[in-house]
């Protein structure tokens, strides 16, 4: 089995999980809500089955528990995330844990089923860890029933075909539940790491073009300038407020910091601030590529975008060279022209040396946007590519 | 084989088209699995063995029909075939027993349908599973309820698939809903990504005339390293590894002509243009999914900022949570803004700079939501005199 690829741009990682726990936090809503009316619903039915209070508190503490136990977790999975991961295995477990104390409540075959009740809500986590702890809880909870149990199914005397169809469909139903939680789970990465991909892709592309526009030498403002028509501005608006001028020092802070003075240099004639009151104010220098420079370049690219229903779920969307709807022919050409860009270079951007092109070719992900079987050739042939490419430019590019 | 199992493993990295045809084949294989079994199975099923005959081998031609809608490319049309052909067995299994793993085959019907997360799919044949489940439930309770059951067990199956189909339906239509956030918000991505790669094309373009570069496509070494290359790879696959560069050919035409007068030039043949057409997203000249992600190959091996949590965060309170410094940023925006080239104006020049209405239209627009909050727009038209006055246009313009 190929190893998997490590993402082209290694800052997203960070990103990418916040975005799943993002998402997670929004589904426990739903775990919870599902499990306060199974709760409601089984309290109703023993209720309604004149149950005893023995019997029912038990269940309803159980209920409870796991409950409370997932509110608890969410909370403090606010300000430590560990805490969400543990929820999805302690909510799986309680479930199970449930729905074993219903069985055995109850001893009918039709409570059974509640092990699957128990296993589609822990589903809702989308997680391969928890789907593993589900199916190995499961499958201990039915061999437990068929063999030490059988009773509660009515299988005493019971036929090899119910005994056999049981666990077969057993098993059937875990396998082809598992590999829908996994490929939704593939599925939901997917998206996960396109998005975090743009959002690095996005800061490079703003760096790149504040270079570029540098090289062209275009038409552009000094920090001295910006300084001054901001001063001028921040004086007028504290007049009309009639209030004093509370924007001085911080100014002059981020004109030192902009004149690449050192921080110590900076803290010891502004002794009131810290390190990190400098790092916030030098993300709000307008110039280079200082942060704030690049929120109003965004600001600007952004405006009247125009985004068609059409395009969501399009497949133009993703970019690669391996279209299904290429023949093999274009996917050639394709791949061959990217690599002899990349290695001619274009315009400021150098012609690459061909370790750095085989490195991200085949150890990130940028593997999986060619065909696998042209990017096998060029794996077990990158020499013959680089000397291709060299006796065709006359050995003018990197090696 | 070999290759099919990486596909599986790395769906993460392929497109909706080639998940939902590694999901059907995926679960006709499972289905293929169900109906080895069924065949030595159904000598315990309450059937004529002519019906037995008859069922199995209809089961058959649908499971061929399956196959060519794979090799079709139609996979809508054979998700549904898959999930008419689970139906099927599940009538052929439920009708010919009445035992508690026959109740079991609705879940594992549902939980084929389900496989599909196609919401629409799941609503129309999992209710339709459900009733079928409930009928059959109604049907053989002698073979469901025990003797000495609890109160009641008969409706107990019945809500048990109900709830279970329930739970089911929210949980896709939840993916369904999060699928299109996420898509939404990546296409938007792609969408700010392309202009500014539009501008880089636009700069590189500028310094390469005046480096004095030739384009790619004019480039005879650059050519010839490209089909050199092509023709290596295509010999790997054919024998004739020249059919190749009349692609390629055909490739460096469309930058000299322009695709639009291929398309319309009727010397050329239609599968041609459709050559053409596909290969157009790949031309060197503009901002193509080519230059695309060549750009982004090259943006790996810039040097970048240490990564920060509020890396990718462009609104100001991401910035800073202090009122007076908010305020700085926010008419440092302005003041960028209002005098710094932002794109191509009217005459196709990079000198376009915003006006003042524009920037008016801008900070009041739903694009600045999300980059200023409402006190930062209220801010802003509170002192949209001050702004105008002091920041709107730099005096005396100095380059630097």
């Amino acid at each position: 089995m190929a190893v998997k690829k490590a993402f082209i741009f290694s800052e997203i990682e960070d990103y990418r999980n916040k975005l799943e726990i993002k998402h997670v936090r929004s589904k426990n809503h739903f775990v919870l809500g599902v499990i306060l009316f199974m709760m409601i619903l089984t309290l109703v039915y023993m209720l309604v089955s004149g149950y005893s209070f023995s019997e029912t508190i038990p269940l309803m503490v159980g209920f409870l528990a796991v409950l409370i136990f997932n509110i608890a977790h969410l909370a403090y999975g606010t300000t430590y995330q560990e805490f969400f991961t543990l929820n999805k295995y302690v909510t799986t477990l309680g479930l199970f844990a449930l729905s074993i104390g219903m069985i055995f409540t109850f001893k009918s075959p039709s409570i059974i089923i509640s092990l699957f009740i128990a296993y589609s809500i822990s589903a809702f986590y989308q997680d391969l860890k928890v789907l593993f702890l589900s199916n190995i809880v499961m499958l201990f909870t039915v061999f437990m029933i068929i063999f030490n149990y059988p009773a509660f199914l009515g299988l005493q005397n019971a036929s090899i075909e119910s005994n056999i169809g049981i666990v077969l469909f057993f098993v059937a139903f875990m396998m082809i539940l598992s590999l829908s939680s996994y490929v939704i789970v593939k599925q939901k990465s997917f998206f996960f790491n396109q998005i975090a991909s743009s959002k690095e892709s996005e800061f490079r592309n703003i760096d790149l073009l504040i270079d570029l526009k540098n090289e062209v030498k275009e038409k552009s403002f000094s920090s001295e300038k910006y300084f001054d028509a901001l001063s001028e501005f921040l004086d007028a608006f504290c007049v009309k407020i009639e209030s004093p001028n509370i924007f001085t020092e911080k100014i002059e802070i981020m004109k030192c910091i902009d004149k690449g003075e050192k921080d110590e240099e900076i803290l010891v004639k502004f002794p009131n601030y810290s390190k990190a009151d400098l790092s916030r104010l030098e993300d709000l220098l307008i110039t280079n590529h200082h942060k704030l420079r690049k929120v109003a370049m965004k600001l600007a690219y952004m405006s009247k975008l125009d985004i068609k229903k059409h395009e969501i779920f399009s497949e133009t969307q993703f970019k690669s060279f391996n279209h299904q709807s290429d023949s093999l022919e274009i996917k050639i050409i394709s791949f061959v022209l990217f690599y002899t860009v990349l290695k001619k270079g274009y315009a400021i951007l150098p012609g690459l040396d061909e370790s750095k092109i085989y490195d991200v070719l085949i150890h990130s992900d940028f593997y999986y946007y060619m065909d696998p079987r042209i990017i096998k050739i060029y794996q077990e042939n990158s020499d013959v590519f680089n000397e291709i490419v060299k006796d065709a430019f006359k050995k003018k590019v990197k090696s | 084989m070999k290759h099919f199992l990486t596909r599986v493993f790395n769906t993460e990295f392929l497109p909706m088209s080639e998940v939902r045809k590694i999901k059907v084949v995926l679960v006709m294989l499972f289905l293929l699995m169900m109906t080895a079994v069924t065949i030595p199975f159904s000598i315990f099923l309450n059937y004529e063995i002519g019906f037995k005959i008859g069922a199995i081998t209809i089961m058959i031609v649908f499971f061929l029909f399956m196959v060519l809608f794979i090799k079709w490319d139609k996979l809508m049309l054979a998700i549904h075939f898959t999930i008419l052909y689970s139906i099927v067995l599940t009538l052929f299994y439920t009708l010919g027993s009445s035992s508690f793993y026959a109740y079991l085959f609705f879940y594992i019907t549902l939980v084929i349908i389900i496989f599909y997360q196609e919401l629409y799919v799941y609503a129309v044949y999992g209710f339709l599973v459900v009733l079928l489940g409930g009928y059959f439930t109604i049907l053989n309770q002698n073979g469901l309820v025990l003797a000495q059951d609890i109160p009641g067990a008969l409706y107990l199956y019945i809500v048990f698939l109900v709830l279970f189909y329930i739970i089911f339906f929210i949980q896709i239509f939840l993916n369904e809903k999060l699928s299109t956030d996420l898509n939404y918000e990546w296409v938007k991505m792609n969408h700010v990504v392309d202009k500014y790669q539009d501008h880089i094309l636009y700069y590189l373009n500028l310094i390469r005339k005046d480096l004095k570069e030739s384009p790619f496509y004019e480039d005879l070494d650059f050519q010839k390293a490209a089909d050199e290359l092509s023709t290596f790879i295509y010999e790997q696959f054919k024998e004739n590894g020249r059919d190749i560069t009349n692609v390629l050919d055909l490739y460096v035409y469309i930058h000299e002509r322009g695709l639009e007068k291929i398309l319309e030039n009727d010397e050329f043949s239609i599968p041609t243009k459709k050559i053409a057409n596909r290969l157009s997203k790949y031309m060197l000249d503009q901002r193509t999914e080519m230059l695309s992600m060549i750009i982004n190959f090259h943006t790996k091996f810039k040097t970048t900022v240490l990564y920060k949590p509020n890396r990718y965060l462009y609104d100001i309170a991401s910035l800073s949570k202090e009122t007076d410094e908010q305020i700085i940023a926010l008419s440092l925006i302005y003041l960028y803004l209002s005098n710094e080239i932002t794109g191509i104006d009217q005459w196709e020049d990079m000198k376009k700079v915003l006006t003042k209405e524009e920037m008016k239209e801008l900070f009041n627009s739903i694009d600045a939501d999300n980059f200023l909050g409402f006190n930062h727009i209220g801010f802003f038209n509170d002192n949209i005199e001050l702004f105008e006055k002091y920041l709107s246009k730099i005096s005396e313009a100095e380059e630097r």
